[in-house]
């Protein structure tokens, strides 16, 4: 286990990313203490200001964790399998407990390394006064160590499964941002009743850190629309995580054996050559069968766009169909909710929660797609056979863009409907439909330009993925919590700046999102959206231009 | 080696330098069109970067390279469609059939569609590949990942093919395989460029061979040409009827040799024979056999030992060894 432990983690020390990761947090934490630390010699004997600085602090600790630890654990087992290391750890005396805890163990003390930075912004917080060290600070880094735990369980799990070290990071990201903010939907759609999809919901909750992090700083109930509110259950949450997180270490190390390789190649069965039966069931189970000869690109085509469409897993037609028949689904039960008033949310919040179901879409597909479309190629070998071709630089970076453009658009019309009910219910929203909707386009085309022009400076596609996850989770998420602490600690003015940064705060502004309607955000947001998107495409372009000219 | 009259690749003191590190050295070669260049070269010894600038991928610090009339800086587009580059990486795309990923390079390369599934079925079965047309990328072999990188390499019918190293990782059958698929290549008119390190393959296939190391032209012509320049000493060896006489006959040929020579006579028992290096001429070697008759050794033959693309690249590596 220790060479295991000790490979893992100086592996990750030596990686740039760690040290950004490290720096950042460091540099983060720092600036937190310095701008809450009494300056003008008044004593603050209510707390209040420590109080204020504390609820920062444990929102940037929770955030710091779950964007930057399942990136390491993500990719660390699929990444030594496709290098041919695992095999030969395999055929050494480490048993495959020895290699997953050595994983799990080298990852962790990197968690902890970046915990520990944090430990002089905890001991400034604590020095202010009104925050108990062991009843909130202290509970707050096991909580936190918590869901580094359960975050290195779920990427350790991922990595023996995927094919590939992004499809890993993305479907890590995935889980953990499932764990941390999905398993509270169920409870507030079963809020205020009783039985067993309430008791479901309710266990479910337990799952998630922010109810237990909002009631360690004092703020439970006080933000989210009451899905906070209540006992938050500090041990359910650690003791829950930890036996979560056992329960997929065991997962995990029952599949750490040679039946990993235990893998046959595809043999290219083609529908094509199945008999009339088979094709049409395929026909009817797929619409589109993927398995069927396709014809050649057709010449008004970019074929960039279409081998990126087809190179994606994602990315063929049936998918494209399930995923969007999926959003409308959601799109429409939404609406539903409100509508059968089972529910007093409210036509507005049915709205913003439509918004912030597209701009998360938005979020979490872009960066899969979009982060890649360069390192992908440069990590593959395939970026040399596109300089041979007499493809211009122009076709390469639009073919590549337009690939992504056309899956969000139309993972995004899949989820009108909903707003189409909305405005038969209440025909006086049309006008905010509309401006919410070419905010939600802008924020498209910003995430779209953003990734891609981020993705382009790696070389590797689950390091410029995991890169773009970070800065649009920072981006978005970011004055969403600065939202949340509005009054205390941060004012109107820094709010309303940091609604502006993404159009996400203008959408829910003018679709009149409870909380949101103060702000007038349009067309500052547009402006500022606009502005880094085309900023974005032109370092995109540049970088293409860079990349394909003779060296 | 006199510069061909058509040259269709022609090299005229290409250099490259990385700041103070020259990785390219005034090199100048030309090829006529159909031939088969094999270019070898311990690794950093130049190679790829040759390839790249032939390929527009980079540019020389100084010096030309033209593939048909057109400039390898100045025509890069042109160069694009004259050539076909096989890099040693292949560059699989996932969830992609190999159809349709021969489909994509074709589509790139803007050939129309229709005349595109001819020519994908066209070069699919030049390379003996028609059976895998179905098959994902990702999931061929390395021999069968070879064979499609070289039908990639021919949709768009350039004229020159670049190939960095198309043997490597192959087992012999498909090694075999390979080289009569570039031997077809040749017949087809194409003019090959090939890189390798298993140098035997490319003796047996290259109408004309460059050794580089170290960034400098090193040798440059047909093997035989190669051997000529390098004036090395030709080995030979004795077989004796039985190990019996072996130290009797390697004395023998000592004491018929120049003094600086006798140090490479080498006897082996065990397999009845006697073996050396020496520059003397066939009349001379006459004389050795007949010292060795005369002294009533049973000889049962006296052969030369024939060098091949693999001494010669040893004979011109160890000899630029010391200036590394």
């Amino acid at each position: 286990m220790i060479p295991v432990l000790s490979r893992e983690f100086l592996g990750i020390l030596r990686s740039p990313r760690a040290l950004a990761a490290l720096l950042a947090a460091a540099v983060a934490f720092s600036l937190l203490v310095l701008a809450r630390w009494p300056a003008g010699g008044i004593v603050d004997l209510s707390g209040a200001g420590s109080r204020g600085a504390f609820l920062v602090f444990a929102a940037a600790l929770l955030g710091g964790v779950l964007l930057l630890v399942p990136a390491f654990p993500a990719s660390s087992i699929v990444r030594e399998r496709n290098q041919g290391t695992l095999l030969l750890l395999f055929n050494s005396p480490i048993s495959a407990v020895g290699i997953y805890a050595g994983k799990f163990l080298g990852v962790l003390a990197f968690a902890g390394l970046v915990l520990c930075t944090t430990l002089p912004a905890a001991a400034a917080v604590y020095a202010m006064g009104g925050v108990d060290p062991w009843q909130q600070i202290g509970l707050l880094y096991a909580v936190i160590v918590v869901m580094a735990t359960l975050s290195i369980a779920i990427g350790l799990l991922v990595s023996t499964r995927a094919t590939s070290p992004d499809a890993a990071v993305r479907v890590t990201y995935g889980l953990v941002f499932a764990v941390a903010f999905l398993t509270l939907a169920p409870h507030a759609l079963t809020r205020g009743t009783t039985g067993l999809s309430a008791t479901i919901a309710e266990w479910l909750r337990r799952l998630s850190p922010l109810p237990v992090v909002m009631h360690l700083v004092g703020q439970g109930g006080a933000v989210g629309g009451g899905l906070l509110e209540k006992d938050a259950g500090v041990w359910q949450f650690i003791v829950g995580g930890l036996g979560l997180a056992a329960v997929l270490a065991v997962a995990t190390i029952l599949q750490l054996d040679h039946r990993l390789f235990d893998r046959s190649r595809d043999a290219g069965t083609i529908t094509d050559d199945q008999s009339l039966w088979v094709r049409i069931v395929r026909r009817l189970v797929f619409l589109v069968d993927p398995q069927r000869r396709k014809a050649g690109i057709p010449v008004f085509l970019n074929p960039i766009m279409v081998k990126e469409f087809r190179t994606r897993r994602f990315g063929r037609f049936h998918w494209l169909l399930r995923l969007a028949a999926g959003c409308a689904v959601v799109s429409l039960l939404m609406t539903l909710a409100a509508t059968n008033g089972t529910m007093d949310w409210g036509v507005e919040t049915i709205g913003g929660l439509l918004v912030i179901l597209q701009i998360g879409l938005v979020v979490l597909l872009t960066p899969s797609l979009a982060a890649g479309l360069i390192a992908s190629e440069r990590e593959r070998g395939g970026w040399p056979l596109l300089q041979s071709t007499t493809l211009s630089g122009w076709r390469i970076a639009s073919g590549k863009l337009a690939s992504v453009a056309w899956t969000m658009l139309l993972v995004l019309a899949a989820t009108l409907p909903g707003y189409l009910v909305m405005t038969t219910i209440k025909p006086t929203m049309w006008n905010q439909v509309m401006l919410a909707l070419v905010s939600v386009l802008l924020a498209v085309a910003m995430t779209l330009a953003l990734s891609a022009a981020i993705g382009a400076f790696h070389s590797r596609t689950a390091a410029a993925t995991v890169t773009v996850y970070v800065v649009l989770m920072i981006l978005y998420l970011g004055p969403l919590i600065i939202w949340a602490f509005r009054g205390d600690p941060f004012g109107e003015q820094v709010v309303r700046g940091a609604l502006s940064i993404t159009p996400l705060g203008a959408a829910l502004s003018v679709i009149g999102m409870p909380g949101f309607t103060q702000y007038e955000l349009i067309p500052i947001a547009w402006r500022i959206a606009g502005t880094i998107c085309v900023a974005s495409l032109i370092v995109y372009a540049l970088q293409v231009w860079r990349l394909l000219r003779p060296e | 080696m006199n510069a061909p009259a058509d040259p269709v690749l022609d090299i005229r003191n290409l250099t490259k330098k990385f700041g103070a590190f020259t990785a390219l050295d005034n090199l100048t070669l030309s090829l006529r069109r159909g031939q088969i260049l094999g270019f070898i070269g311990p690794n950093g010894a130049g190679k790829t970067t040759t390839i790249k600038i032939l390929v527009g991928a980079m540019r020389p610090t100084s010096g030309t390279a033209t593939i048909a009339g057109a400039d390898c800086v100045r025509d890069a587009r042109r160069i694009k469609r004259l050539v076909g580059f096989m890099p040693d990486s292949f560059g699989a795309y996932d969830n992609m059939r190999v159809r349709e990923y021969l489909d994509f390079f074709g589509a790139a390369f803007g050939i129309p569609r229709g005349a595109r599934a001819k020519r994908i079925d066209e070069v699919l079965e030049t390379t003996g590949s028609g059976w895998m047309q179905d098959r994902y990328v990702e999931a061929l072999s390395h021999g069968m990942k070879q064979r499609i990188g070289v039908a990639r390499t021919l949709l768009h019918d350039p004229e020159m093919l670049i190939l960095d190293e198309p043997a490597n990782g192959l087992d012999p059958q498909a090694r075999i395989e390979m080289r009569d698929l570039l031997l077809k290549l040749a017949g087809l008119g194409k003019t090959l460029i090939v890189t390798s390190h298993i140098l035997p393959e490319l003796s047996r296939i290259c109408d004309v061979v460059a050794i580089i190391t170290q960034g400098k032209l090193r040798a440059f012509g047909t093997l035989d040409q190669i051997m000529r320049d390098l004036r090395q000493k030709r080995t030979f060896e004795v077989q004796l009827c039985g190990p019996a006489q072996v130290e009797t006959a390697a004395a023998a040929v000592r004491e018929a040799l120049e003094p600086g020579e006798r140090e490479g006579v080498k006897a082996h028992a065990t397999e009845s024979l006697v073996r050396f290096d020496t520059a003397r001429s066939d009349t001379e070697l006459a004389a050795i056999l007949a010292a060795l008759v005369g002294r009533r050794i049973d000889v049962s033959q006296f052969r030369e030992i024939p060098k091949d693309l693999e001494d010669a690249f040893l004979s011109v590596t160890r000899r630029e060894a010391p200036a590394a």
